[in-house]
């Protein structure tokens, strides 16, 4: 297994905050207005979607702990992606079969993968409806950033936590596992809060002209996570000299 | 989404009194250790509880502004705020070579901490209009952090990181019998739920505060029932929290029903619905 150490960590739990941060731009938030089938979008918030899709991402990313760095981070994207794709999916079904509309997205003409007509399907008085393709491929797009991000913080500290150079000699792996796992939880959770501030709650996509926010969110989440990540120093007790 | 923009209503009880509220929970986390095995967690359950209900103050004065990404987001962000600062704080008392005393008040200052600095960056890079973000964001990420290590200390016995033998007695540190179990996980959600259903449920033109803080110590004291059932394997005491937690909320859940039927013009029992269509 690879020895993690410290600043390796650090730059880990940034990186990670960042792709969290980042991909939460990507994903097809609604709100309430979806949740009525007035806007494009899942009819939840941030907070459920990341909850969903992060949590499926971490425990994919945990069932691969001890394998190659690499297979670790696809496996969070993959349990991400499917999460968030299955949410759409039947979200969609839930649109079209259920409420009787069609998935058309108000922020674009024509829907930049498919070139379809957007405009004339959507329901005056609404912001769109369901989640066309474009919302879909940016959708999966986020989920597999998510993951990434959430497997690289938890790869890190895991393979910090579990090093007997940093740690407890008597720190079992399922106890790394844990705190690692529920450290890189609260990591995705405050990434996928600040980036959803900055999105004022929803988004469409990566067509969605509030996407050009994206840079400022990034800088936000950067900072966050780096704070998180000296924080995450403290859980080793032999870089600090303790016990 | 944002119901009740425009900041809170009335306030009948000032925001200093709910902050010697929830410090007042501090000071009960903090005699666990003193009081033995039986008293040491159910004062520690209800200082976290005392604790939940500044939550649930503070987390009504800052989202009575509209966050624009509802209630619950600022609630999960502050409760993955306190775990990350209550672990590295607890974890770094026994690092630094402190005494395990100080952990309890390293993580929630360490909760603080990055609570204040999310809320800076919310207000000056992502331009969010909310005058009291800073100050709320940073006492609701203190108040989560409280709720998580009185909760923890409640379950473990005590609030030391790794195991320790107290008086011949081996306490199974916060790491063996919270995290490594997974009830952090369950902490995360119970927390978030009791500290943000409060005002979720109670927002709107007519909220009241006193209604919604009743509501806010049913969720607590529920919360704490359910952390007495969690500590059967690690604690003497889990019968007496799961009693005094279910005892407690019985009586509040009844006063915020009954305060509820109050405020309401007129309470109606719908009935069930119809057997046959109507004509």
């Amino acid at each position: 297994m690879m020895v993690i150490d410290p600043y390796t960590l650090i730059a880990a739990v940034t990186v990670g905050g960042v792709l969290v941060g980042g991909g939460v731009h990507f994903i097809p938030v609604g709100g309430a207005p979806a949740a009525i089938a007035t806007a494009t979008g899942v009819g939840t918030g941030t907070a459920m979607l990341a909850a969903g899709s992060g949590m499926t991402g971490l425990i994919t990313a945990a069932a691969l702990t001890g394998q190659a760095p690499w297979l670790i981070l696809a496996s969070g994207a993959v349990g991400s992606m499917l999460m968030i794709c299955i949410t759409m999916l039947v979200g969609n079904l839930v649109y079209v079969f259920g409420v009787g509309c069609v998935p058309v997205s108000a922020k674009v003409d024509t829907d930049p993968i498919t070139k379809l007509p957007q405009e004339k399907f959507v329901t005056p008085g609404t912001e769109g409806h369901g989640l066309p393709t474009v919302c879909y491929v940016s959708g999966t797009i986020g989920g597999a950033l998510g993951g990434i991000g959430g497997g690289l913080v938890y790869w890190a500290l895991y393979g910090a936590l579990a090093n007997p150079i940093f740690t407890l000699a008597n720190r079992t792996d399922l106890s790394a596992a844990m705190v690692a796992g529920i450290f890189a939880l609260s990591v995705f959770f405050v990434n996928a809060v600040i980036a959803s501030y900055n999105i004022g709650g929803t988004i469409e996509g990566f067509h969605d002209p509030k996407f050009k926010r994206i840079p400022r969110g990034i800088v936000a989440c950067l900072i966050a996570s780096l704070v998180a990540g000296i924080f995450s120093l403290f859980l080793l007790p032999g870089f600090l000299g303790g016990i | 989404m944002s119901v009740a923009a425009g900041g809170p209503g009335g306030v009948a009880i000032s925001p200093a009194k709910i902050l010697g509220l929830g410090l007042l929970g501090l000071i009960l986390i903090y005699t666990t250790p003193f009081l033995g095995p039986v008293f040491g967690p159910l004062l520690a359950a209800i200082g976290a509880v005392l604790a939940i209900i500044w939550g649930a103050d503070t987390i009504r004065r800052v989202a009575s502004y509209g966050l624009g990404t509802g209630v619950p987001s600022i609630g999960y962000m502050s409760l993955a705020i306190a775990i990350v600062g209550s672990i590295a704080g607890i974890a770094g008392a026994s690092v630094l070579k402190l005494d395990p005393l100080l952990g309890p008040i390293f993580g929630f200052i360490l909760a603080v901490v990055l609570g204040a600095i999310v809320a800076v960056l919310c207000k000056t890079l992502l331009k969010m209009k909310i005058p009291i973000l800073i100050r709320g964001t940073a006492e609701l990420s203190g108040a989560a952090a409280l709720s998580v290590i009185g909760f923890s200390a409640a379950i473990a016995g005590t609030f030391s990181f790794a195991p320790i033998i107290v008086g011949g007695t081996l306490y199974l540190g916060i790491e063996q019998a919270v995290i490594s179990t997974g009830f952090i996980a369950l902490l995360f959600i119970l927390n978030t739920m009791a500290i943000q259903h409060p005002f979720n449920a109670c927002l709107g033109p007519d909220e009241d505060q006193v209604r919604t803080l009743k509501l806010s110590v049913a969720t607590g004291f529920i919360a704490m029932a359910i952390v007495g059932l969690l500590s059967v394997y690690t604690s003497k005491a889990w019968w007496l929290v799961t009693l005094i937690g279910a005892i407690a909320w019985f009586i509040a859940i009844r006063e915020f029903i009954d305060a509820s039927k109050e405020s309401a013009a007129s309470v109606k029992w719908t009935g069930l619905w119809p057997k046959h269509e109507e004509e």
